[in-house]
């Protein structure tokens, strides 16, 4: 079997999928990255190798998310692009005709607008994350409850209480006052959906034509009381796509397939970076006041690339095959 | 030994640096710029400053600190308004008497340029500056004619297109020619002040990186003063402010060009008329139908949330361009 190889490196998760030569999604691998990228990549690339058969070949590789670049170092990939525009290709080719993305990941929340299977516009939330992944995650862990049962206790609610979305300090503030008053636990969390629906409307989604059909994806569409609670808000039915939450990787995949179409043979490095042992460290250049914090990445002892300078000395002073972007 | 005269290089250095500093040398001074802006100069400057400033005050405080210890006089203007009935910002107005409580200050030559009344009085500003250094009117008017005609070639050379930095290489004959321009897949039109879009730290080098991307750049300085103005009219109400007006006619004027393929606004954190002018581009850009993305820059921006949406930007562009021809 042949097919391209998708990772999208998050802030929470790490999701690594498979897509074969038709664009079908055979494996999809979602993993918790806990602040070790480049382990939980090799970690994501051996349990695949494992689930898929063996004459499988790797015809692309492409990588998004936050760790891209770190992840397409590591892996060879052929494609290393944004997160928007990987959401927007996924999603255009899995649901046709779809006009609006909603997606809310681990720590960005972003709203794409399509129109006529183009992107017309975009946003992406600025320095605030209330109303992104971790939050909730961290409320969940908070009222020691399963951040899997979140939407299914929302989803419980008679009278919704109101929250404070505004900001994630307040509401959490605004919460602990609502359950101290008596309020009970699946109404608070109902209400806490809808106060981050408002905000990432508010916020995000300020002055955009939100439009049939809405599909919302990213790791928080799991929760059955934010895909509510959007419904509420906007009067519209939104569509969570099967595999909602690798969606990037998908993207990067389909990105890869192109890329190779283009620019010829895959330089994948094969799964058996997963056994090799990669190392990061930084320091600061003391070439100029901009002190920059330079990243180094060794594979196997050799430094394979720098980056994190302004001027580029760094950057070029590893040599790279090709360029990738 | 020649009065060491410092101008920070932040804030309207971008536009009329060319015209003090020949002024000064007629008269005799030697003029000193303060190093371009790095980490550690805003560092610098963001202990010293004020807590409600905006950015590009805050990097204007590193740059006032980095010539303490090298000249005699800071020139630093309180520039009230540079056009008839606008006004300059107020954080410009109050610069010189934010940065007057920091230590080892050397004199400031903080003299009022307010030409909200008639264009004249800018003349009498100038000339009281002169009279600072010099007490010879004949060689203040010599030299105030110099330097107009200095600046009125730097102003073409930027509507050549030419950034700050490249206009100023020619006029001081530090090369010869115009850089080449390569072909560019596509333009997009930067639209933001000047002392955030050429300060390569604090816009991370953003017109650089657009071009390594594969676009090239127009500014608002690209356009005359008169194309810009015409466009500015076209609000039903006149804004206030000279520089938002110049962002607002520039990205009005652009909105037309069919050869724009996208539209860029950059705002500092803190920058209220900015919050505005960015709100309004918006609204027109979207009923033109033209991809628009709005950058806030602040101390704290990292660069890879920048690059995410600058990338992302392009592949919007680009997907549009080959929706367009059918691909």
């Amino acid at each position: 079997m042949k097919g391209y190889l998708g990772i999208d490196v998050g802030s929470v998760s790490t999701n690594i999928v498979f897509l074969d030569e038709g664009g079908i999604i055979r494996e999809s691998i979602y993993l918790r990255t806990q602040g070790r990228p480049i382990a939980t990549v090799q970690k994501g690339l051996g349990k695949l190798k494992d689930r898929l058969p063996s004459n499988i070949k790797v015809r692309g590789a492409g990588a998004t998310g936050s760790g891209r670049n770190l992840a397409g170092i590591v892996v060879g990939a052929d494609a290393v692009k944004n997160e928007i525009t990987a959401h927007a290709v996924a999603a255009s080719i899995l649901v046709p005709g779809v006009q609006t993305i909603l997606e809310i990941g681990g720590q960005d929340s972003k709203i794409i607008v399509l129109r006529n299977g183009v992107v017309s516009d975009f946003a992406m939330n600025t320095v605030c994350a209330a109303g992104t992944g971790s939050f909730l995650d961290q409320q969940a862990a908070r009222l020691n409850i399963a951040i899997e049962k979140f939407g299914e206790i929302a989803l419980q609610s008679e009278a919704v209480v109101r929250i404070a979305g505004r900001c994630a300090v307040f509401a959490e503030s605004d919460m602990v006052h609502k359950q101290q008053m008596g309020c009970s636990l699946p109404d608070i969390l109902a209400g806490l959906c809808e106060a981050l629906v408002r905000n990432y409307l508010n916020n995000v989604g300020k002055g955009k034509d939100i439009l049939a059909p809405v599909v919302f994806q990213g790791g928080v569409a799991a929760n059955a009381g934010m895909v509510r609670a959007f419904e509420k808000a906007l009067g519209l039915s939104v569509l969570v796509p099967p595999y909602f939450d690798v969606m990037g990787a998908v993207g990067a995949a389909l990105l890869a397939r192109e890329a190779v179409a283009r620019k010829g043979p895959s330089s994948f490095k094969g799964f058996g970076v997963s056994e090799a042992c990669f190392k990061t460290g930084s320091f600061e250049c003391a070439g100029c006041a901009n002190l920059c914090e330079v990243v180094e990445i060794a594979e196997d002892g050799k430094v394979i690339a720098r980056w994190g300078d302004r001027c580029g000395k760094w950057l070029n002073s590893v040599h790279r095959e090709e360029k990738i972007s | 030994m020649p009065l060491k005269i410092g101008i920070p290089r932040a804030l309207l250095y971008y536009y009329y640096y060319p015209m003090w500093k020949v002024y000064f040398r007629e008269l005799g001074a030697e003029v000193v710029l303060s190093s371009f802006s790095t980490k550690g100069l805003l560092d610098k400057g963001l202990k010293c400053a004020v807590d409600e400033v905006c950015l590009p005050v805050k990097i204007a405080y590193g740059h006032v600190l980095d010539l303490l210890d090298k000249v005699d006089m800071i020139f630093m203007p309180r520039l009230v308004s540079v056009e008839k009935h606008e006004y300059i910002c107020p954080k410009f107005l109050g610069f010189p008497d934010m940065v007057r409580c920091l230590d080892k200050l050397p004199p400031l030559i903080d003299v009022n340029i307010n030409l909200y009344r008639k264009k004249w009085d800018a003349h009498n500003a100038v000339t009281k500056v002169g009279r600072l250094i010099s007490g010879n009117y004949i060689n203040i008017y010599t030299a105030y004619l110099r330097a107009r005609k200095i600046q009125k070639i730097y102003f073409r050379l930027l509507h050549l297109g030419l950034t700050p930095d490249d206009a100023l290489a020619i006029l001081e004959d530090r090369v010869k020619k115009r850089p080449a321009q390569e072909a560019k897949e596509f333009t997009v039109a930067l639209i933001g002040h000047p002392y955030n879009i050429y300060d390569r730290h604090i816009s991370m080098n953003m017109i650089g990186r657009l071009s390594r991307m594969g676009a090239a750049v127009v500014t608002a300085e690209r356009l005359p003063e008169k194309t810009v103005r015409s466009y500015a009219a076209r609000l039903p109400k006149k804004l206030f402010w000279t520089l938002g007006q110049r962002m607002i006619g520039a990205a009005f004027h652009y909105l037309e060009r069919p050869d724009i393929c996208g539209i860029v606004h950059v705002a500092a954190f803190g920058c209220g008329p900015d919050s505005m002018t960015g709100e309004l581009i918006e609204r027109y850009a979207r009923a033109a139908g033209m991809p628009f993305l709005n950058l806030t820059l602040d101390e704290h921006t990292g660069e890879a949330g920048i690059m995410t949406r600058l990338e992302a930007f392009l592949d919007m562009v680009r997907w549009r361009n080959m929706a367009a021809v059918g691909m």
